[in-house]
């Protein structure tokens, strides 16, 4: 609290000011700019850190306010920006002080569950020493709990876990994530985590034109661009390729775009005899994107 | 000042005999380019009135090396292109009316192969004496790798020693054992066991307690390691003095060092003034026998300490590190004894870093690679006490040994509450300044803090706190922090 | 008795939240921590039984109060030391150690002399608790 603070007889805090000095504002807008789309997740984060800066300044006029509980689950579809909201959550825990490090280590049960009896507590150890002071983010959570095999490692895993999310609740914070579904699944089993996770956000899928976005973005941090003629065919292949299986929203279309840059560099070299001037080294042209496989499965779409 | 182009004279006019200019034997190369192999040195050189500075630097050059008073025939059955030390620069020294800064290459074939007695004979030779100058100072060599590579180095070295020791993270403490002279063995090793028991990790010899009538030798070695042995049963800890062997031959010092190793010591000591080639004779035995290897500078400041004649420590200091000893007393900045911080600094990096940039500022004029050397601890001697801790940890660093002589033996509750007051003072300051505290500023809230719990430090604060020794340095550094292009 | 190895036996015992500034000092340079235990703290005894492995690539001091702690749990009734070492060449050794646990009594060390020819004295020093058996010397 300043001196000016302390003087008048009935304290006031400036709510702008403090946020100012967390340094929040600058972090938002960083999710802001780097994530397309995701709007109701992004006013989620929003909504989280005011209820913290509020806190911080309640406690400041000594308001009985617990430790809040800061562990959350992220459900949504692969490749819906689930790890970089995380990194981001992270560090604007960091900026409001809840905690001391701000980095993010990501992890899934392969790290935490051993193979062999006594191999799997200090697995899970080791990670969560490398975890505290910052966030623990645990992708597929789930597979942690396996209900066909009650003597499986994972469920070892599971309860040295919850009793550091209890006990550490000031040392770090666990971020779970996975599919909706199974996610639910999950808590449904493990009472222990549903009742210890305070903040559940859902990932939507990515619209269309969030993905072509997405793909732009992308293209243009590696100083590439699209052609009219290959924006129009990435516009018909996010669809395709969205009924195919596997797919995996924004991870899908920067692996579609890989392979489209391996197509450009292999059509310049085959070209060799022509001047390369700098709009052809830069540019994706059509064929690069429609020689996709997923255009030879449905040729109409 | 006017760059004069070489003047050397060609063909067979070159050898004819009689008297000709150094700058025209080939002394001054305004154009060479020293070769990584070569040694360099830079001398202050202050010409007699009259003088050209680059005769007499050219003049240097050559009776550091090849020439003498005149031409002799003889020259022509060497290749003696290569042997001549090459003046290649000579720049006024800034603010400095009547004296100059000279570089001078000397090739590598011209020094015996790990040998301080060939270096130095070459180098500071003949040419110190040399009648057209009024003064000659060696401020600095540059040491090439080919060159480092044929030495020993430190027997134990920093890393090596903290190991054997079991002791990290903090300086080490030492105490100089007082009064220098007159105590019995028997008194002697009562002031050793009262340093070490309080706290201290080494006790120390002064350099000129060898084998006098008061107290021989072996008398002072079985009173100090009964000492060793009883402080470190009351501690745990591992604890040394640094015997001193020095002695009137080669074969006595052995005798010495034997008997300390015998008797389980595991530091013996030697002074300057024993000799560069006794010195490396120390070193190797010392790296044989296990043994740390303290050097107490003795006799040093008779060339070290004027400006304008002699040898700068700091070159003493690579011939040290090259010699192969343990320990050198490289100053304490804020104790009784000269050296500036920027100077004293410089010293310390030649001691303990891998590889020294160029730094002017700090007196280092050449870059100097160590070639993974083992580096050399400096020692803090000389009129500190506990009251400066921050300021010693901030200057020295970390790798030192503190020796508080005075400041240990002249506490007024006995030597063993001297040496806790140390040792407090020490292990609290290295605990705030790791916990992220502005120990520098906070030093006196610091040790007022610790002293809370530690009576002997209080005590010793209250005796020394305002004890200082601030009087203006007779060797700061000459340079213009931003070098003026020579006209 | 008290056994004033490590950069801090000089001080009072540390509590844990001071542990907690000088691990978080070594991580933040870099260094790896590691904490062993044993019951003969004789000077020369080097080699400590490890707790686990030196721990690598933590960010925050708590990683390592939490192992403290469960060596504790074990070993409370011995001396634990923390270390912390430094690989960067030219170093690649400890840099920092200090103890973080004792017995609730030190025992000390007797110093034994045995007479050697002429005036010399051979010393051994031994630990009074090494007396009794292994896992009962502080108990």
């Amino acid at each position: 609290m300043n001196d000016a603070a302390r003087d008048t007889a009935a304290p006031t805090v400036s709510l702008a000011a403090e946020y100012a000095a967390s340094g929040v504002g600058p972090v938002l807008q960083q999710l802001d700019d780097e994530l397309v789309g995701l709007a109701p997740v992004k006013q989620r984060i929003r909504e989280i850190a005011a209820l913290l800066l509020v806190d911080r300044v309640r406690a400041k006029f000594g308001l009985a306010s617990e430790p809040p509980t800061l562990h959350m689950s992220f459900t949504g579809n692969p490749g819906t920006g689930k790890t970089t909201v995380a990194r981001r959550m992270a560090e604007i825990l960091f900026k409001l002080g809840y905690v001391r490090r701000g980095h993010l280590v990501a992890v899934t049960r392969d790290d935490l569950v051993g193979q062999y009896i006594g191999h799997t507590a200090p697995k899970t150890k080791e990670v969560l020493k490398k975890a505290m002071g910052g966030v623990l983010f645990i992708d597929e959570a789930y597979y942690l709990y396996r209900q066909e095999n009650e003597r499986d490692y994972g469920q070892e895993s599971i309860e040295i876990l919850l009793q550091v999310m209890e006990n550490n609740r000031d040392d770090l914070v666990v971020i779970l994530a996975g599919y909706a579904d199974k996610m639910d699944q999950f808590f449904r089993s493990n009472p222990g985590f549903r009742s210890r996770v305070a903040h559940h956000i859902d990932f939507p899928d990515y619209t269309d034109a969030n993905l072509l976005e997405i793909g732009e973005k992308m293209l243009a941090g590696l100083s590439y661009r699209l052609s009219e003629s290959a924006r129009a065919a990435l516009t018909q292949y996010i669809p395709a390729r969205r009924a195919q299986p596997l797919f995996a929203n924004a991870r899908s279309i920067r692996n579609a775009l890989d392979r489209a840059r391996l197509r450009q560099a292999n059509r310049l070299f085959s070209e060799g005899d022509q001047a390369l001037t700098l709009e052809r080294l830069t540019t994706i042209e059509e064929a690069d994107i429609r020689a996709s496989r997923v255009f030879g499965q449905s040729p109409g779409a | 000042m006017n760059v004069q182009p070489s003047q050397t004279v060609k063909g067979k006019d070159r050898y004819k005999s009689g008297v000709m200019e150094y700058r025209k034997m080939g002394y001054w190369e305004p154009d060479y380019e020293p070769k990584d192999t070569d040694v360099i040195a830079c001398f202050r050189v202050t010409p007699q009135d009259g003088v050209d500075p680059i005769e007499a630097s050219a003049a240097v050059a050559g009776e550091s090396s090849t020439a003498t008073w005149t031409v002799v025939w003889t020259d022509r059955l060497t290749a003696t292109e290569k042997y001549r030390a090459k003046c290649y620069r000579v720049d006024p020294v800034p603010g400095t009316e009547g004296q100059y800064f000279a570089y001078i290459a000397y090739d590598l074939d011209l020094f015996e192969p790990g040998s301080i007695s060939n270096l130095t004979a070459s180098i500071i030779g003949n040419v110190f004496g040399f009648k057209p100058l009024k003064a000659l100072r060696l401020e600095d060599m540059r040491l090439p790798l080919a060159y480092v590579k044929t030495f020993q180095g430190p027997a134990t070295g920093i890393v090596v020693e903290r190991e054997r020791l079991d002791k990290f993270g903090r300086p080490l403490l030492g105490a100089t054992v007082k009064p220098k002279l007159g105590l019995s063995g028997r008194n002697y090793g009562r002031v050793v066991y009262e340093a070490l028991k309080g706290g201290l990790d080494f006790t120390k010899d002064d350099e000129n307690i060898n084998s006098q009538p008061f107290m021989h030798w072996r008398e002072r070695f079985l009173y100090c390691m009964e000492a060793v042995a009883k402080a470190e049963a009351a501690t745990g800890e591992i604890k040394g003095t640094y015997l001193n062997v020095t002695a009137a031959t080669m074969e006595d010092m052995y005798e010495r060092a034997e008997f300390a190793k015998e008797l389980g010591s595991c530091i013996v000591m030697i002074d300057l003034v024993i000799g560069y080639t006794a010195i490396q004779s120390m070193a190797k035995w010392a790296r044989r026998n296990d043994m740390i290897l303290h050097l107490h500078r003795a006799g040093h400041s008779t060339y070290t300490r004027q400006k304008a004649h002699g040898v700068s420590f700091r070159v003493i200091a690579k011939w040290m590190r090259l010699a192969g000893v343990d320990h050198i007393h490289a100053g304490t900045v804020v104790g009784k004894l000269e050296g500036d911080p920027a100077t004293t600094r410089g010293y310390y990096d030649i001691c303990r870093e891998d590889f020294n940039p160029m730094r002017l500022e700090h007196g280092v004029f050449f870059d100097q690679p160590w070639a993974s050397l083992n580096k050399l601890m400096p020692v803090a001697s000389g009129g500190i006490h506990a009251g400066q801790m921050h300021q010693l940890l901030d200057l020295l660093g970390e790798d030192v040994v503190l020796q508080f002589g005075g400041g240990t033996i002249g506490h007024p509750a006995g030597i063993a509450a001297g040496a806790t007051a140390n040792r407090v003072a020490l292990e609290a300051m290295i605990f705030a300044r790791n916990a992220g505290r502005d120990y520098v500023n906070e030093g006196p809230t610091i040790l007022a803090e610790a002293a809370r719990s530690c009576t002997p430090l209080r005590q010793a604060l209250d005796v020394w706190g305002d004890v200082t020794f601030n009087y203006a340095s007779t060797d700061q550094l000459d340079f213009v922090p931003t070098p003026s292009v020579a006209g | 008795m008290r056994v004033t190895q490590g950069c801090f036996s000089f001080l009072p015992d540390l509590t844990d939240d001071d542990i907690l500034t000088q691990v978080q000092y070594a991580l933040e340079k870099g260094w790896a921590v590691n904490l062993e235990f044993t019951d003969d703290p004789h000077p020369r005894n080097t080699y400590w039984e490890m707790w686990g492995l030196p721990m690598f690539d933590l960010h925050d001091a708590k990683g390592v109060l939490m192992e403290l702690e469960a060596c504790r749990k074990l070993h409370g009734d011995k001396y634990i030391r923390l270390s912390a070492f430094d690989s960067s060449h030219g170093w690649e050794s400890v840099r920092i150690s200090f103890l973080v646990n004792r017995p609730p009594h030190e025992d000390g060390f007797r110093l034994e002399r045995i007479a050697g020819p002429g005036r010399t004295q051979r010393y051994e020093i031994r630990g009074y608790g090494l007396d009794r058996p292994e896992g009962a010397r502080y108990r």
